[in-house]
């Protein structure tokens, strides 16, 4: 099999595991706070995907627009979901709460889709922009990807940033690290979980444009997506973001070799026996060394 | 416990209630079916159609356009009984949601049957709910004549009472397309082979890749892939390394939307990538993508084949067209054939029906389908290009509405 062949489906995994790493970054940052597995976290991309679509189809709006539009949205939505329907539960016993939580998320998983599905159809939507395309040797990267690539990393950048040098970065550690230490030191609790659940179904939003802008998206196809942002956190470390990005690029390289080498039927299987390997593998989860 | 002290009695209520409404939704629902002799009773055909879930998307007003055919078979006065002197009798379907679940069409073709007591069942589609439901017309011996369950073997199982009108048949699903291959210049002299994981389409391709060898074309590639994969990288780089004249996509429409668009996107050359299923829902997803792809077509109003009129008519009111929903013709053809074998066999008899249906031949606006032994059709397709935006019949040239752009322009 020739070089380029090879190369072709990198460059393919490199943009397709940085969309995932997007993705799991929200989930990570919602159960590194809240402590809550949001099962409902990959359909957000796959609705906000859609409606994206739908504003593209309807008014021919330009992409950066669509994100200033949907984002905020979805941030508010996803603040209004935790304190109207997942904050309650916290009453609960543990085991009432986690019961209730798996119930609520999965629920909203469901109806989501299905509201989706009524609503604007069960069929596969995109925004397919047709873009100028740079060819070396045989392989080819359109001006579209690159753009991904591009805001994939600024992502990656800023969230990073945000979470080290603003106050809001630091009362999502002290949370994660130790809630009520944080909240005896200022930071209320309640407050900094509901903003990290809008910051992370918003970061979810931003993924959906992205990816809507090379892959279709279709009402039902968010569970498949949580399972993979599960395998990149459970992988790259909860909270560790640069570990996500390189988890889940090394996911979408993985994919896209399995499908070149062994079956494109066999790639969405690869998540899972990922994430089963490591399970078996380290059962206390990896170390990653810092510094 | 103080709380649950109504419980037995709000239990009470809710068996009345629930008893209530299956009584109602019973009555109400249950279709009078015409008895044996009787020549005033409707004849009912029991089916399902894929209405919501992964199918929905290809039998849109299925529905509605069932309700439009029965009216107009009984606006030219029904189903005609010799058993009656030659009288008529009207037609009406007992219709449900099979929600593109086998287990669920199992289900409703149970209840038209036992419950629903219909005469004759018509539908289900697609090969998945074609292989569990037959079983179910066995046991009650209630002929059947399924819709688009295209895949042979299905057919192949000894049954006795079970017929189908997938249009097209897999043996002759490409006939036309490969046969133009060998009248086109430049000729082709490989062929790639993309095929959705599906019984149907699999069927397709194991078929057509041993036609296309066997005509001379050099199969260089054949990639399965699955309905939920969306990065296509990995197979659009095999078929660059394998540089096909030709790349035969053989897909349900809404799969294969990714596929298109990244064919495009990646830049694949070849003479021509033909598409199994080049519909009026992929254009609508794809929209310029598809501009030079050949595909194929069951039927279209400008062939004047019996029936065309009556079904133009039912397509009309029902607001579709055979290129937005290419599975219509099988539908209606699998209604259309249990009407002719009914007036055949002169009465509502099921096993008279039976005998009508068996190795018979039927009228169908794309012409005869004639059924073999196994109750299995012979129906092929029009080969199509999209040109300037516009569905051409390209192949065979004596009903083609346009010549054949070859090379295709747009794969260059």
């Amino acid at each position: 099999m020739s070089i380029d062949v090879v190369l072709q489906v990198l460059v393919g995994g490199i943009l397709v595991g940085g969309l995932y790493a997007l993705v799991a970054f929200g989930l990570s940052l919602i159960y590194g706070v809240v402590r809550i597995l949001n099962f409902a976290h990959g359909t957000i991309l796959a609705v906000t995907g859609v409606a994206a679509s739908l504003i593209f189809a309807r008014w021919q709006l330009s992409p950066v627009l669509i994100f200033i539009l949907l984002v905020p949205s979805v941030f508010l939505l996803g603040a209004v979901f935790y304190r109207g329907l997942l904050h309650p539960l916290e009453r609960r016993s543990p085991l009432e709460a986690t019961i209730g939580t798996v119930l609520v998320t999965v629920g909203a998983l469901l109806i989501l889709s299905d509201v989706t599905a009524v609503l604007a159809g069960p069929t596969q939507r995109n925004i397919m922009l047709r873009s100028p395309v740079i060819e070396v040797g045989n392989i080819v990267i359109s001006v579209t990807q690159l753009a991904i690539l591009a805001a994939i990393v600024v992502m990656t950048l800023v969230i990073h940033a945000i979470l080290k040098a603003t106050w809001f970065g630091l009362a999502v550690r002290a949370v994660t690290q130790e809630p009520i230490a944080a909240e005896l030191c200022g930071a209320r609790s309640l407050q900094v979980k509901t903003l990290t659940f809008g910051v992370g179904s918003a970061t979810v939003a931003i993924a959906a444009v992205l990816y809507v802008l090379t892959f279709p998206v279709d009402p039902y196809m968010g569970f498949g997506l949580t399972v993979k942002a599960f395998t990149i956190i459970v992988v790259g470390g909860i909270g560790n973001l640069p570990g996500a990005l390189i988890v889940g690029v090394l996911l979408g390289v993985a994919e896209g070799l399995v499908g070149l080498f062994w079956g494109p039927e066999w790639s969405p299987a690869i998540s899972v026996i990922l994430l089963l390997l490591i399970l078996v593998a380290f059962p206390a989860g990896i170390r990653w060394r810092r510094g | 416990m103080k709380r649950f002290k109504h419980m037995p009695q709000f239990l009470t209520w809710l068996t009345g209630i629930t008893a209530a409404i299956a009584t109602v939704g019973f009555a109400v629902s249950t279709p009078a079916n015409a008895k044996i002799g009787s020549c005033t009773e409707p004849i009912v055909f029991g089916t399902t159609i894929s209405e919501s879930g992964p199918f929905s998307t290809l039998t849109s007003n299925w529905r509605k356009m069932t309700e439009i055919f029965a009216e107009e078979i009984n606006k030219e006065g029904g189903i005609k009984l010799a058993s009656c002197g030659g009288k008529s009798v009207p037609l009406k379907f007992a219709i449900y949601d099979d929600q593109s679940v086998p287990a669920t069409a199992v289900q409703l073709y149970e209840r038209m049957a036992s419950v629903d007591q219909v005469d004759f069942f018509v539908g289900p589609d697609w090969s998945s709910l074609g292989g569990p439901v037959p079983p179910i017309a066995e046991r009650h011996g209630i002929p059947i004549v399924m819709g688009n369950v295209a895949t042979p073997s299905l057919y192949q199982r000894g049954y006795k009472w079970v017929w189908g009108t997938p249009a097209p048949a897999v043996p002759r699903w490409s006939e036309r397309y490969f046969d133009m291959l060998t009248h086109v210049q430049p000729k082709p002299q490989t062929i790639f082979f993309l095929t959705h994981d599906n019984p149907v389409m699999k069927a397709i391709t194991a078929f057509w890749s041993r036609k296309a060898a066997a005509q001379g074309l050099k199969v260089v590639g054949e990639e399965t892939f699955s309905a939920d994969l969306k990065d296509f990288t990995a197979l659009i780089a095999k078929v660059r390394g394998a540089k096909p004249d030709i790349v035969y996509l053989s897909s349900f429409d809404n799969p294969s939307v990714p596929l298109v668009q990244q064919l495009r996107q990646l830049k694949v050359h070849a003479m021509d990538v033909h598409h199994t299923m080049l519909t009026g829902a992929l254009a609508k997803q794809v929209g310029n993508d598809l501009e030079g792809m050949t595909g194929e077509l069951t039927w279209f109003p400008s062939v004047k084949g019996p029936y065309a009129d009556l079904f133009d008519r039912v397509m009309q009111r029902t607001g579709i067209t055979m290129f937005d929903s290419i599975w219509t013709l099988a539908r209606l053809d699998s209604y259309i054939v249990m009407i002719q074998a009914i007036e055949k066999a002169g009465s509502v008899d099921r096993e008279k029906v039976q005998k009508a249906l068996y190795k018979g031949t039927f009228k169908s606006p794309a012409g005869d389908i004639v059924f073999d032994e196994h109750g299995f059709p012979d129906t092929g397709a029009f080969t199509i290009q999209m040109q300037n935006g516009k569905v051409q019949v390209i192949w065979p040239p004596d009903v083609a509405t346009a010549k054949p752009m070859w090379p295709s322009p747009t794969w260059q």
